[in-house]
C-alpha cells in the first residue's frame, strides 16, 4: 500500500500529510494520476485493480474523461471480488454510451451473472446491463428484465422494475407492449417493495394505461401503507389519476363545490359549513378561483388559459354523469381511506401527495384534515419548507379559511430564507381575518424594522394587500404607513443604505392601493402625501405621488384648490428630477389642464406651457418624445382661453376625445386574479416553477376510462399461470434463457404477423411452383455444397461402416442415405418468407419476400431479395413498383458507427436496385421480382415505398441477419486456425434447445439417429441463413442414444465488412429427446456477431413444420 | 426522474458527479448555477435554461440534483436530505475533506441509494449492511493488508422482507431498548416583549438492540397534548388512530420513531431583555438574560447571537459573564453557559453608526440557544414501553432533553 508514496523526498511530505487521513481514499482523490493506471488494471491482484478503479473514479469525480481505459476496465467485469465488480459497474455505467462497441464485450458476463445464485449479483448485473442503454442489446436486456421480474428475490424484482424505464427510454416501439406487460406483472407483485418500484415504472412508462391499475386497484390501495416511501409518492398520484379517469370527480368535493349540481341539495350542506365558521363569508372560499383551480387541474392551465373565454366557461358545470360521490363509490372511499394515514408519514413528499388526493377528492368537510400535517411540514428542511409553502399558498388562495386559524405558523423566524419569508408574508396577507389582523399587523410592524430591507419593503406591500382585503382596518394601516413615509424620507437621505428606497416606494404604493378603494374618504391622506413631496427624495416614490396628483386632481374640495400651487412646485422642480419623474410630471400636467376649473385655467395653462418647453429640450429622448406628443395632443386646449369654451368650439374634435380617453379616464378596479394564477397539480414541479414542465400531465378527463371486467378475469388468470410456472421451474438458468429467447423472438424481430405469414408463404409456394425456388437456392450454394459434401461424405463413410443400419424408409428424395449429399439438403432448404404487405392493408395486394443466398450483382453490400406479389382481390392491380424512401435522419449513434464501417466505395451504388415494374397483376395472379437491397443497419428495417394503382404506401423491409453474411468456404484446418485467433472477447456463446429432430427420428425409424439430427440441424441453419458447412464432428466414444459431442461448424463472412464469422454448434443430450445446443460465434465484429448469435439461437428453438416436409 | 447529482464544495468546486440516467448532464450546469445571483441561487427549485435544479445545502456542501422532466420536487429534496443524512452518518460529519477522502464510499452509497433516478435503498440499516461504514478497524485493516472490501457480498436480509427496516434475525446477548425524548423549543418574542408564539417540536428517538422479531408498544400518559405527528414507517397507523398507542416492530439500532409538535406553550424558561437607544451616531446596547420559569433542571449552554446591522461601522460590546465574540461577517455571539446564582448576565456596549446616520432605523433579532437535560418542556410523558414477548435480560431506559430551536427575541 505504501509503495505508491514512492521513496523520494518530496513524496515523503505527502505521506506524512496522509497519515492523518490514513485508511481513507484521500490520496487517490488528491493525486489520482501519480501512478500509471493501465498496468494496475491488468494486475492479477484484486487490490491493485481496485486501486486503479478508484483512481479512475476519482478522475471521473473531478470531471476528467477517462473513457480511454474502457477496454481494460471491461475485462475486469469478470472479477469475483464484489468491490471490483461494483467499481467496474460504476465506471461502465458512466461511459457505456460513449463506447458502445466495447461495452458489448461485457454482456456475456452480465448474462452469466444473471444466473448467479446470489441475488445481489443478479441485481447488480441487471441494473448495469439495463443501464448501459444500447439499442443493440435492448432485446437481451428486455429478456433479462422479464426473467428477473419473476425472480424469487424481492430485491431483484425491484431492480427489474427500476430497469424498465431504462429500456423504455431507448424508445423501441417494438418492445413497448412487452415492457408494459412486465409493468403489469410487477404491479401485481405481492411484495410492497416491488409494487413501489413498479408504480414508479408505470408513471414513467405508461401513465395512462389504466387497465393495468384497474386490475389491481383494490390490492394496490391495501398495500399502499406498506409500500416504501418513494413508491408511495408516485403510487398515490397514479391511484388518484385512475379514480378520476374511472369515476370522475367527487360531487361533494371542493373541486365541484361551485358547479351547479342542483339535484342533490349540495348548497344546503354548504350553508351548514358556512354557519359553522365564524368568519365572514368572504373568507370561506373564493368561488371563481376554486373552479378555476379545478379546471386547471383537469385541463392544464396552458390549454385552459389559452381559450379566450375561459372567464365565462368557469361557470359551466361538469356533466353530472362525470361525477361521483364518496357515499356510493367504493373506489373513491378506499382511496381516501388509504391515503389519509399517510398524512402522518415521515416523508414530506408523501404527506404532500396524500394531501393532494384529499384536496381534490375528499368531501368539503374533510379537506381541513390536511391543514395540520401540511403546517407541520413547515418545520422540515429549508428547501422543502419552500416547496411546501408554494403549495400551501395555492390551497390558501382558493380556501383562505382553511389556514386562517393557523396564522401564527406563518410568523417569520430570523433564520428563514428570503423566499420563504416572502411566501409567508403573502400567506399572512391572504389569510388575515378581522380577528387575526391586529396580531398580524403587530408582527408586520416588527418586520418593517428588519435589517433585510427588501423584506421590509415586501412587508409594506403586504400591509397594503391586507388593508385592501379587509376594509375595516385601513385607518390604522394608513397612519402607520404615513408615519413610515415620513420616517423613511428622513432615513432615505442615505443613498448608501441598500433597499432603503424600496421600502419608501412600497409604502407609497401601499397607500395608493388603500386609497384606490375609496379615495373620497381618504382625501386628507392624499393631501398629506402631496405635502410630503418635498421631503421624499426617491424618484420612484415621487413619481407615484405625482401620478396621484394627476389622478385625484378633481377629487373633493381641497385638492383642486391646491392644484395651482402643486403644479407650480412641479414646474419648478422639473429640471432637477429623474427622467422617470419628469415623465409623470408631464402626464400630470396634461391631466391637470384638462380638468382645470375656469378661474385657474389661464394660470395652469402658463405653467403647463412652461413645463412643455422645458421638456422639449430635455436630454432624455423619452422625455422629449412625450413632450412633443403631449404638445400636439393638447394643442387645442393650449390654444383656447377658457376651459369651457373648447367643448363648444371644437365640437367633434377627435383630439379632444382622444385626450379625454387617455387622461381623463377614471381608474378601473384592477383585479390581478387572472394574470398570474396558474395552477398545476399539488406537489408537482410545474406548480413550483409556474410553467408546465416537460412530462407534466393534468388529471385525466373524468370518466375517460371504461373498465372491462372481462379483461380483468382473463388477465389475472393468465398472470396466475405465469406465477405457477415460476414456482414450478424455480429459476434454473436454462428455462430462463428459453423464456428470454421466446420473448425476444416474438417481440423484436417480426412483429405479431410473423408465424402466420410464414405459413401462408409456404402455401403460396406450393400452389405456385416450388421447384423454381428450391433450384435457385441449390444453384447459389453450389460451391458451398461441394465442399460440404466432401466433409459430410468423409464422415458418412465412417458412419456407414461403423453402423450397418441400412435405412429403409427414407425421404422420397433420396434412394440411399449413405450417399447423402448436401445437394439434397440444398434442395430441401426452404428459406423463410416474410410479409411486406398483407392484403388487408393493400386492397388485396399481398407481398411476401424471401432472402436469397445468391450473391448480388450490384455490390458486395447488396442482398438479393425475392419479392412475391399476389393479387388476391377481384380487380387487376396496375403499375406495381417498390422504391426506396430517403431515410429520415435517424440519429442513432449505434447505427452511425456501424454504417460508417461500410465500404465507402460502394456508396454510389443506390441503396435499392429497382426491380422491373409490374404493369398489371390480374386477380389471382402472382409474380416474382428480384430486388437488391443494401441495408443501412443490420437490425433496423428499411423504409420502402410501394406504388400501385397510382397510390404510395410506406412499407418496411426488415433485414434477416442470416442473409447479411455470405458463405466463406474454408477447410477445417483454416477454420480452427481462424478460431484460435479470435478468442476471449471475440467469442460468445448461447445455449438453446432443439426439437426438430424428434419428429424426424420418430417418423423414420430405421434411419441413423445421428444422421437425422445432423441433417435437421443443418437444414434448419441453412434454411435461415447463408452459411457454409465446414465440418461435422462426431465423438468417438458414444452410445447410440447419446448425441453429446456432435459438433457442426459453419463459416461465413459479413457482407459489409468481409470479416470472417465462425459458428460452432455443439450438441448435448439424448437423440430421442430435446437436445441442448450450444451455439458459439467467433467474430471480430462483436455487435453483429452477438445479434447473429441470438438470431441463430432463436430459429433453432423455433419448431417449424417445413423442416421435414 | 433525477438525471444527475453533483456535490459542490462551498467554493463552488464540483467534488463529485454521479450520472444517473443515460441523459448525461454536463457539469457546466454547475458553473451556470454558481454564477447566479444569491437570491436566485438560494431557491431550492431552479429552472435553468436546460434543466430543473433541486438544491439542498448542508454544512457548506451543496447537493445539486438535475432533471428535465416533471417529478415531485419534494421527492428530490427529501432524497437529497436523506443522502446528506446517510453521508454524515457514515463519515461522521459533512465537509469538503470528508467527502473527498471517502469519495469511493460516497459513490458506492449513491449507487445503492438511487437507480435510474429513482430511490432504491434508503433505509440506513440496510445500507450499513451493504456498504460497511469506514471505522477504525477497517481503516487499520486496509493499511495492514492493503485490501479490505467494504462492499458486502451478500444481500442484506432485510432488503426483501416486509419489514425492510429490520434485518430478519439479529441476535444479542443483552437486549436493550432506550427511548429518548428530544425536544426543541421554537419561540418568538416581539418588540414589546410579548411571547407571540411558543411551541415544542419534539422527536421520540429510540435505540434498540433486541433479539429476534420484537413487537413493541409505547404509550404516553398524556397523548392529548400532541398537536401534529409524523411516524417512522414501522409504526402501525391503526392502533394510533383508535387509542393513541404506538405499536411497531423497531429497526435495529438508532432511529427516529416519531416527531411531534406541541403548540401554545405559556412560557419560555429564559427571558431576554434587549434595549437599544441611539443618539447622534452611536447606539447604546444592553441585553439582560435570566431565568423566567425554573424548569427544575439546570439550563446549560446558553448562547445569544445576533447580526449587527450593516450600517454599524464598529461595535464595542462586553459582558459581565461569559464571552463575546464578533465575527468578520458581523455576527455577534455571546456565550453564557449557565446562569450564575449571584448576578444577572448582562451584555452592554456601544455601536458606532456609519457617518451621516443619526439613528439606527433597523433592529437586530437575537437568537437564543440553550439546553436542558432530563426534562421535556412540552410536558409529554411516556407511560410505558411493552414488549409482546419479553426476551431474557432486557434493559429499558428513558431519557429526555430540551434545547432551543428557533428562539427569536426581536428588538
Amino acid at each position: 500500500m505504501f509503495n505508491q508514496f514512492g521513496s523520494t523526498a518530496e513524496t515523503l511530505s505527502k505521506a506524512s500529510a496522509a497519515v492523518l487521513r490514513i485508511g481513507t481514499d484521500a490520496h487517490l482523490y488528491d493525486d489520482p494520476e501519480d501512478v500509471n493506471i493501465a498496468p494496475l488494471l491488468d494486475s492479477k491482484f484484486e487490490s491493485e485493480k481496485c486501486e486503479a478503479l478508484k483512481r479512475l473514479l476519482a478522475l471521473i469525480a473531478q470531471g476528467f474523461d477517462v473513457s480511454n481505459f474502457f477496454p481494460q476496465v471491461v475485462k475486469n467485469v469478470a472479477s469475483h471480488s464484489s468491490e471490483v465488480k461494483k467499481l467496474v459497474y460504476l465506471y461502465l455505467l458512466h461511459y457505456a454510451e460513449k463506447r458502445p462497441n466495447e461495452a458489448l464485450l461485457s454482456i456475456n458476463y452480465f448474462q452469466k451473472d444473471l444466473g448467479d445464485p446470489n441475488p445481489l449479483v443478479r441485481a447488480w448485473a441487471l441494473r448495469t446491463m439495463a443501464g448501459i442503454r444500447l439499442h443493440v442489446i435492448a432485446p437481451l436486456a428486455l429478456a433479462a428484465v422479464s426473467k428477473c421480474a419473476r425472480d424469487p428475490a424481492v430485491y431483484v424484482r425491484k431492480c427489474a422494475a427500476n430497469a424498465l424505464p431504462k429500456l423504455n427510454d431507448l424508445r423501441l416501439e417494438e418492445h413497448a407492449s412487452a415492457i408494459e406487460e412486465i409493468v403489469g406483472i410487477l404491479l401485481n407483485d405481492h411484495s410492497p417493495g416491488v409494487v413501489g418500484a413498479a408504480a414508479a415504472a408505470f408513471t414513467s412508462i405508461c401513465p395512462n394505461n389504466f387497465k393495468l391499475i384497474g386490475k389491481n386497484y383494490k390490492k394496490l390501495c391495501q398495500i399502499l401503507p406498506d409500500v416504501e416511501e418513494w413508491g408511495q409518492i408516485l403510487l398515490i398520484g397514479t391511484l388518484l389519476r385512475y379514480v378520476v379517469a374511472r369515476h370522475g370527480l367527487v360531487r361533494e368535493s371542493l373541486m365541484l363545490s361551485l358547479h351547479g349540481l342542483d339535484s342533490n341539495g349540495f348548497y344546503e350542506k354548504d350553508g351548514v359549513v358556512r354557519d359553522e365558521r365564524d368568519g365572514d363569508k368572504r373568507d370561506l372560499f373564493d368561488a371563481n378561483l376554486v373552479s378555476l383551480v379545478s379546471k386547471c387541474y383537469i385541463e392544464g392551465p396552458d390549454e385552459y388559459m389559452s381559450r379566450d373565454n375561459y372567464g365565462e366557461t368557469v361557470a359551466a358545470s361538469f356533466d353530472s354523469k362525470e361525477t361521483t360521490s364518496v357515499g356510493d363509490n367504493e373506489d373513491v372511499k378506499i382511496l381516501l381511506q388509504c391515503t389519509s394515514p399517510l398524512l402522518w408519514s415521515n416523508n414530506s413528499a408523501v404527506v404532500l401527495a396524500a394531501a393532494g388526493v384529499q384536496w381534490i377528492m375528499a368531501p368539503l368537510e374533510d379537506v381541513k384534515k390536511i391543514v395540520k400535517p401540511l403546517l407541520f411540514l413547515l418545520r422540515s428542511s429549508t428547501a422543502s419548507k419552500y416547496v411546501v409553502l408554494c403549495n400551501i399558498l395555492v390551497f390558501a388562495k382558493a380556501v383562505p379559511s382553511l389556514f386562517a386559524p393557523h396564522f401564527e405558523d406563518f410568523f417569520i423566524c430570523s433564520s428563514d430564507a428570503y423566499q420563504v419569508k416572502a411566501h409567508k408574508l403573502e400567506m399572512l396577507s391572504l389569510i388575515a381575518t378581522t380577528s387575526s389582523i391586529s396580531s398580524i399587523l403587530r408582527e408586520f410592524e416588527d418586520y418593517i424594522k428588519d435589517p433585510d430591507r427588501s423584506f421590509a419593503a415586501d412587508t409594506v406591500a403586504a400591509i397594503g394587500l391586507c388593508a385592501k382585503r379587509l376594509p375595516e382596518i385601513p385607518t390604522a394601516c394608513l397612519n402607520g404607513l404615513l408615519a413610515l413615509v415620513r420616517q423613511e424620507s428622513f432615513a432615505g437621505d442615505l443613498e448608501s443604505v441598500d433597499g432603503e428606497a424600496g421600502v419608501l416606494v412600497q409604502a407609497v404604493m401601499s397607500i395608493q392601493t388603500i386609497i384606490e378603494r375609496d379615495p373620497l374618504s381618504h382625501e386628507k391622506v392624499i393631501i398629506q402625501l402631496f405635502r410630503s413631496l418635498d421631503s421624499v427624495k426617491v424618484a420612484a416614490a415621487r413619481a407615484t405621488i405625482i401620478w396621484m396628483v394627476g389622478v385625484y386632481c378633481s377629487l373633493g374640495h381641497i385638492i383642486p384648490r391646491m392644484l395651482t400651487t402643486i403644479t407650480k412646485y412641479l414646474a419648478w422642480s422639473f429640471k432637477s428630477e429623474a427622467s422617470e419623474t419628469k415623465l409623470q410630471i408631464l402626464n400630470t400636467a396634461a391631466k391637470v389642464l384638462i380638468s382645470a376649473e375656469v378661474e385657474e385655467f389661464q394660470m395652469l395653462k402658463k405653467i403647463v406651457l412652461y413645463v412643455l418647453e422645458l421638456g422639449e429640450c430635455d436630454l432624455n429622448y423619452d422625455v422629449r418624445d412625450r413632450t412633443r406628443f403631449l404638445k400636439k395632443m393638447l394643442s387645442y386646449k393650449l390654444a383656447c382661453h377658457e376651459p369651457a369654451e373648447d367643448s363648444v368650439a371644437s365640437h367633434g374634435n377627435i383630439a379632444e376625445h382622444v385626450v379625454e380617453h387617455v387622461f381623463g379616464r377614471k381608474l378601473k378596479p384592477f383585479s390581478p386574479l387572472a394574470l398570474h394564477n396558474r395552477f398545476y397539480l399539488p406537489g408537482s414541479l410545474s406548480q413550483i416553477v409556474l410553467h408546465a414542465a416537460p412530462g407534466y400531465e393534468a388529471l385525466p378527463k373524468p370518466c375517460s376510462f371504461v373498465f372491462e371486467e372481462h379483461d380483468h378475469l382473463s388477465d389475472s388468470a393468465r398472470q396466475r399461470e405465469a406465477r405457477d410456472d415460476l414456482n414450478g421451474s424455480q429459476e434454473s438458468s436454462e428455462t430462463g434463457d428459453e423464456d428470454g429467447s421466446s420473448e425476444y423472438d416474438s417481440e423484436s424481430y417480426n412483429g405479431s404477423d410473423f408465424s402466420c405469414a410464414g405459413d401462408e408463404r409456404n402455401d403460396a409456394n406450393d400452389a405456385n411452383d416450388p421447384l423454381i425456388q428450391i433450384s435457385e437456392v441449390a444453384v447459389s450454394t453450389d460451391q458451398e455444397e461441394l465442399r460440404s459434401k466432401m466433409a459430410l461424405d468423409l464422415w458418412l463413410d465412417e458412419e456407414s461402416s461403423s453402423s450397418n443400419q441400412t435405412p429403409s424408409a427414407l425421404d422420397r428424395n433420396q434412394s440411399s442415405y449413405a450417399k447423402i449429399s448436401v445437394g439434397d439438403i440444398g434442395s430441401r432448404v426452404n428459406p423463410k418468407s416474410y410479409t411486406l404487405l398483407d392484403p388487408g392493408n393493400g386492397n388485396g395486394l399481398k407481398i411476401d419476400y424471401t432472402f436469397l443466398s445468391e450473391v448480388s450483382t450490384a455490390s458486395p453490400l447488396h442482398v438479393c431479395v425475392e419479392v412475391l406479389f399476389q393479387n388476391s382481390s377481384t380487380e387487376p392491380i396496375l403499375e406495381v413498383n417498390l422504391e426506396y424512401e430517403e431515410a429520415k435522419k435517424e440519429s442513432d449513434s449505434a447505427e452511425q458507427t456501424l454504417v460508417g464501417k461500410a465500404n465507402a466505395s460502394y456508396n454510389n451504388v443506390p441503396t435499392l436496385i429497382r426491380m422491373e415494374e409490374l404493369n398489371c397483376l390480374e386477380p389471382g395472379q402472382s409474380a416474382k421480382r428480384l430486388i437488391q437491397v443494401r441495408f443501412h443497419h443490420h437490425l433496423l428495417p428499411m423504409r420502402l415505398s410501394l406504388h400501385y394503382n397510382g397510390k404510395k404506401v410506406p412499407v418496411k423491409l426488415r433485414p434477416d441477419l442470416g442473409y447479411l453474411v455470405k458463405p466463406f468456404p474454408i477447410t477445417i484446418e483454416e477454420f480452427l486456425a481462424t478460431e484460435s485467433r479470435l478468442p476471449g472477447m471475440f467469442e460468445y456463446s448461447r445455449r438453446c434447445t432443439f426439437t426438430d429432430h424428434v419428429k424426424d427420428t420418430r417418423m423414420e425409424n430405421g434411419k441413423d439417429k445421428f444422421l437425422s439430427i445432423c441433417e435437421s440441424i443443418t437444414l434448419k441453419v441453412l434454411s435461415n441463413s447463408n452459411l457454409h458447412l465446414v465440418s461435422v464432428d462426431l465423438p468417438v466414444a458414444n452410445t447410440l442414444e447419446d448425441a453429446t459431442g456432435l459438433r457442426l461448424r459453419f463459416s461465413s463472412k459479413i457482407l459489409s465488412s468481409e470479416i470472417p464469422l465462425l459458428i460452432t454448434i455443439t450438441v448435448q443430450g439424448k437423440c430421442s429427446e430435446d437436445l441442448n445446443l450450444t451455439v458459439k460465434i467467433n467474430c471480430e465484429e462483436t455487435v453483429f456477431g452477438l445479434n447473429l448469435l441470438n438470431r441463430i439461437a432463436n430459429f433453432l428453438v423455433e419448431t417449424s413444420s417445413s423442416a421435414s416436409s | 426522474m433525477l438525471q444527475c447529482i453533483f456535490l459542490l464544495s462551498d467554493s463552488g468546486e464540483v467534488m463529485l458527479e454521479k450520472q444517473l440516467t443515460g441523459h448525461r448532464v454536463d457539469r457546466s450546469i454547475c458553473d451556470w448555477f454558481w454564477d447566479q445571483a444569491d437570491s436566485f441561487k438560494s431557491l431550492p427549485v431552479i429552472a435553468s435554461p436546460t434543466h430543473y435544479l433541486f438544491q439542498m445545502v448542508r454544512d457548506g456542501i451543496t447537493f445539486l440534483a438535475c432533471t428535465q422532466v416533471e417529478m415531485p420536487p419534494l421527492m428530490a429534496i427529501e432524497f437529497l436530505c436523506r443522502v446528506a443524512d446517510v453521508l454524515s452518518d457514515y463519515l461522521g460529519g459533512l465537509n469538503e475533506d470528508l467527502i473527498k477522502d471517502n469519495f469511493i464510499i460516497v459513490y458506492e452509497l449513491l449507487d445503492e441509494m438511487i437507480d435510474n433516478g429513482f430511490p432504491l435503498t434508503t433505509e440506513p440499516n440496510i445500507l450499513r449492511e451493504m456498504i460497511a461504514p469506514p471505522n477504525l478497524v477497517s481503516k487499520m485493516l486496509s493499511v495492514v493488508t492493503g485490501n479490505a472490501s467494504n462492499v458486502s457480498d451478500t444481500l442484506p436480509s432485510g432488503a426483501g422482507s416486509c419489514v425492510p427496516w429490520r434485518p430478519t434475525d439479529p441476535k444479542y446477548s443483552s437486549n436493550e431498548v432506550y427511548v429518548d425524548l428530544v425536544e426543541e423549543m421554537d419561540a418568538i418574542v416581539n418588540r414589546d416583549g410579548e411571547l407571540v408564539k411558543c411551541e415544542i417540536y419534539g422527536q421520540v428517538q429510540m435505540s434498540s438492540q433486541l433479539t429476534g422479531f420484537p413487537d413493541l408498544t409505547l404509550s404516553f400518559a398524556n397523548p392529548s397534548v400532541l398537536e401534529d405527528m409524523r411516524f417512522h414507517p414501522c409504526v402501525r397507523f391503526r392502533p394510533w388512530e383508535s387509542h393513541q398507542v404506538l405499536s411497531f416492530v423497531p429497526p435495529d439500532g438508532q432511529f427516529k420513531l416519531m416527531s411531534y409538535r406541541v403548540k401554545k406553550l405559556k412560557n419560555t424558561p429564559l427571558y431576554v431583555k434587549p434595549q437599544i437607544t441611539s443618539d447622534s451616531g452611536t447606539c447604546r446596547v444592553s441585553v439582560l438574560v435570566g431565568i423566567r420559569s425554573d424548569p427544575g433542571k439546570t439550563i446549560e449552554s446558553i448562547t445569544l447571537s445576533f447580526q449587527i446591522p450593516h450600517c454599524v461601522s464598529s461595535a464595542d460590546l462586553s459582558s459581565n459573564h461569559g464571552t463575546v465574540t464578533i465575527l468578520s461577517n458581523k455576527t455577534c455571539t455571546w456565550t453564557i453557559g449557565r446562569i450564575p446564582s449571584d448576578k444577572t448576565p448582562c451584555l452592554s456596549g456601544t455601536l458606532a453608526l456609519e457617518t451621516g446616520l443619526e439613528r439606527l432605523h433597523v433592529n437586530p433579532t437575537f437568537k437564543v440557544g440553550f439546553k436542558i437535560m432530563g426534562i421535556a418542556l412540552s410536558g409529554l410523558r411516556i407511560e410505558k414501553l411493552d414488549l409482546k414477548t419479553i426476551p431474557p435480560r432486557l434493559y429499558k431506559g428513558f431519557r429526555a432533553q430540551t434545547r432551543a430551536g428557533e428562539f427569536d427575541v426581536r428588538l
